[in-house]
């Protein structure tokens, strides 16, 4: 059993652009991490699995969008190339009488001479406040990417956004990293490449993609889900006769500001049989550039259901599992020495087995 | 440890890495609010169902079944917590008895609490002290896992039944020698059926020197030093042989009667003149027949002989015994499988004729593999009729389904060795005695020279314990090709 855990999504709010990023180990992390729990000592701890509220509230004008029906196929190139891949994850391990008890972990993995090679971060555990919340957000922010975010913008973001805005920053910082420090390879990311969102603003993913592109990298943004529908029809769920892999590309997409999309928007079957993706490529990369890393990316990595191992083994790899909870639960019991409460379930206490419980509510 | 589950007399306690619990240990879930406890027997140790264990493992496997390589930054050092969780056992458990004012009783009828209950592991002497397993008469067995001596008191073995069972070379031969030479040491009389002349340098020790008990064993060879005149021999002894082992029929067995009888008359019962006899006996030819080879049979058996100074008195042995114990090994070792059964009946009907008589009061009488000499109509009278005249038997066996399933089930003792085979844990688990859970899943489990004693001599405790070496000289051991050669 996993537990119910979501990946990050963007949101609609501004940055300006910070323009260096350090690649050290992320320090500051385990500084706030430990800052936050020391604060919680011998409190009471409500285990709860309840997962957080995705907000996905990206606006876009969708009455020009288009999805050019001539397909682009696609040929596996074969030469030896270093696909990298990110992804963090996010999960509530309880909560406490003032906040939340939350772990991040990030992982990377690449893909080089055949053999996949992982480094995780994490995890890293946080006790959220209304109190520290900007506190925490912010010294990590100002620590990786020298932030110029407007003060006061973090206090929209309730209590339940934080820990995903605390894993989008490591995801972003992973990124990073991979980008700077592959060359000439294919970096994979999860999710879009649409910036101006609360936790992704333009100037912090343009530089990203522009060290991507000073080190002849080409960054893939792989979506797993997808809105956007033609003809009341998601993307993905067009299929031509066109044998596979091909692309789809897509035109007239015109997000409402603070929202910019820094990749053109594609739809990708790369195996027979297989899923269509929302597939993001940087909008500064030539066509031939990026027909050549999708060739690279087929030639060199395993592409079961369409989808890049690399990237799949980053998000299986970060994804935190129920024993890890347990085992996250037992440690702050111990570290922090929580006492651990049964929080009676009003579901169940108020309409008996019709209740179906809080966590399913 | 905690509490999980009680179901029937069964308890799940969930235990974790750093508690070291295993398959046979003891523990006292104490309820010290309900001033009881309960003493329960680790029977099986499993993995705890910890959720999101398979994602766990599979995550680390997706490289087409290679590891992922790779490097875990885990500042706050998770990872052991991780491990922690992932390796909790759940120790499936038996309930044994209930403590009660430090009084034990069997009742297993009362649930302690799951949050308040305490649950140590119960050092085996402090349980042995509980269930008072220590008599006067102690006999040490060997030692137990949290090194205590495990003593038996001889006087539980003393009108029971008892078995001793397990694989070749685990050491049940080994155990029985223990038995024998402590209860000689108490001075009780013991015979042996020695099928592979095992028991012979019983009073030997291992370098060859006499040992403490060298005078109170009596090894008996059949042909060899252990004849009979038939003189010496009352008549129904000598048609339980000719019936049982010689298969005569009845007809023919009445005939018998009828020479035998005459002979005494005269007093002429020798070999020579029982064979004149049936040759010129005016009977039926075939019975004539009949006589005339199980005649031959017990001639060629070479334990008959007519001349009584030749003769050895199996009473004499008995009586020897019977002041200062004293085993008797009867070795049939080099007897054939008819020869066997001659003999072994000829002891069996003298026992009886002794201890109905009261010449001799009780005797512990040891059968290895007795499947190969015991007709199939004394198994039964082992269990009933022979014991009230105070044979109290010890079967020792690597075929447990050789042993009739009766025998189990009146069992007082089991000694159980390593057993492997599933078909054989099955009939040992039919024993009265115990639950076939414990059988099942703690002899598989035993190192050799281990044994997992079951029934009265341990109050229905099961205990594992590691035989004790004996300083005897060993007889039983395998005749091997590539000997000279290592």
């Amino acid at each position: 059993m996993v537990i119910e855990q979501y990946t990050i999504t963007t949101t609609p709010k501004y940055n300006f652009p910070q323009p260096t990023i350090d690649t050290t180990l992320p320090q500051r992390l385990i500084e706030q991490s430990i800052s936050s729990l020391r604060h919680q000592q011998n409190h009471a701890f409500q285990l709860n699995q309840q997962g957080f509220q995705q907000t996905a509230n990206m606006d876009l004008h969708e009455d020009t969008f288009q999805l050019r029906m001539q397909p682009i196929p696609l040929k596996p190139i074969h030469e030896e190339t270093t696909i990298g891949a990110c992804d963090t994850s996010t999960i509530k391990i309880g909560e406490t009488c003032t906040g939340m008890l939350v772990a991040v972990r990030g992982a990377s993995v690449l893909k080089k001479h055949k053999s996949y090679r992982y480094s995780r971060l994490g995890p890293f555990i946080f006790h959220i406040t209304e109190e520290n919340k900007k506190e925490v957000y912010d010294a990590l922010e100002r620590a990786y990417f020298v932030s110029a975010r407007k003060q006061g913008h973090l206090g929209l973001a309730n209590l339940l956004q934080n820990p995903t805005r605390i894993a989008s920053l490591l995801e972003r910082w992973l990124q990073a990293t991979l980008s700077r420090t592959m060359n000439g390879g294919v970096v994979l990311f999860d999710g879009s490449l649409t910036a101006g969102t609360g936790d992704t603003p333009v100037e912090r993913l343009k530089g990203i993609l522009l060290n991507a592109r000073e080190c002849k990298n080409v960054v893939l943004a792989f979506s797993k889900i997808t809105n956007l529908r033609i003809n009341g029809h998601l993307i993905t769920d067009v299929t031509l006769q066109q044998k596979t892999p091909y692309l789809l590309e897509t035109t007239g997409l015109r997000p409402r500001p603070p929202i910019v999309l820094l990749g053109d928007i594609y739809v990708a079957r790369l195996s027979h049989g297989s899923f269509a993706f929302r597939l993001d490529i940087d909008k500064e990369n030539t066509y031939e550039r990026r027909i050549e890393a999708l060739g690279k990316l087929m030639g060199n990595d395993v592409l079961s259901q369409g989808y890049p191992e690399t990237l799949r083994l980053a998000h299986i790899l970060c994804t935190f599992t129920a024993n890890e909870v347990i085992a996250m639960q037992h440690f702050v019991v111990r570290r922090c020495r929580l006492n651990i409460i049964n929080r009676p379930d009003m579901h169940r206490l108020l309409f008996g087995p019709y209740g179906r419980g809080e966590s399913y509510s | 440890m905690k509490l999980y589950k009680k179901e029937g007399n069964i308890l799940q306690i969930l235990s974790f890495p750093n508690e070291t619990v295993e398959k046979g240990d003891y523990l006292l879930v104490e309820d010290l609010e309900a001033r009881r406890a309960l003493i329960a027997q680790v029977i099986d140790v499993q993995f705890a169902s910890v959720p999101g264990v398979l994602e766990e493992l599979l995550r680390s496997l997706p490289d087409g079944g290679e590891l992922v390589q790779g490097e875990d930054f885990d500042p706050l050092e998770i990872a052991p917590h991780i491990a922690y969780i992932q390796d909790a056992s759940l120790l499936v458990c038996k309930i044994r008895a209930t403590v009660e004012n430090e009084n034990l009783s069997p009742s297993s009828s009362w649930l302690p609490s799951r949050s308040q209950s305490t649950i140590k592991k119960l050092p085996l002497p402090t349980l042995l002290k509980l269930a008072k397993i220590e008599g006067k008469l102690p006999i040490i067995i060997g030692g137990t896992k949290d090194s205590s001596l495990l003593t038996i008191d001889a006087s539980h073995l003393d009108g029971k039944l008892n078995i001793i069972t397990g694989k070749k070379e685990t050491g049940k031969s080994h155990l029985s020698k223990l038995l024998m030479t402590s209860l000689v040491g108490y001075k009780a009389t013991v015979v042996v059926f020695d099928l592979n002349g095992e028991y012979i340098s019983l009073g030997m020790t291992s370098d060859g020197k006499r040992n403490a008990h060298h005078d109170k064993i009596h090894v008996l060879t059949p042909g060899q030093n252990f004849k009979t005149a038939l003189k010496q021999v009352n008549l129904h002894v000598m048609l339980g042989i000719l019936i049982h082992a010689l298969h005569l029929p009845g007809t023919s067995a009445r005939e018998f009667r009828r020479i035998w009888q005459s002979l005494k008359e005269r007093n002429m019962l020798t070999l020579h003149e029982m064979g004149e006899t049936i040759r010129t006996w005016n009977c039926n030819q075939h019975v004539r027949d009949a006589l005339s080879s199980r005649y031959h049979a017990l001639i060629n058996s070479g334990f008959f002989t007519d001349n009584v100074c030749e003769a050895t008195l199996l009473e004499d042995s008995l009586f020897r015994a019977k002041e200062q114990g004293g085993a008797i090994v009867i070795n049939l070792r080099n007897t054939s499988a008819i020869d066997r059964q001659v003999v072994v009946e000829y002891v069996l009907g003298r026992l009886v004729e002794q201890l109905t008589s009261w010449n001799l009061k009780a005797t512990f009488l040891f059968a290895e593999e007795a499947h190969l000499y015991l007709r199939e109509t004394y198994w039964d009278d082992i269990v009933t009729r022979m014991r009230h005249f105070g044979i109290f038997t010890t079967f020792i066996t690597n075929q447990p389904d050789t042993v009739k399933e009766n025998i189990y089930r009146q069992a007082d003792n089991i000694f159980l060795f390593n057993f492997t085979n599933e078909h054989d844990l099955d009939v040992v688990s039919r024993a009265a005695r115990v639950d076939a859970e414990t059988v099942r899943s703690i002899a598989r489990d035993l190192p050799p020279h281990h044994c997992l004693t079951l029934g009265k001599v341990v109050k229905d405790f099961p205990i594992v314990v590691k035989v004790k070496a004996i300083d005897v000289k060993t007889m039983g051991e395998t005749r091997l090709f590539f000997n000279d050669m290592n």
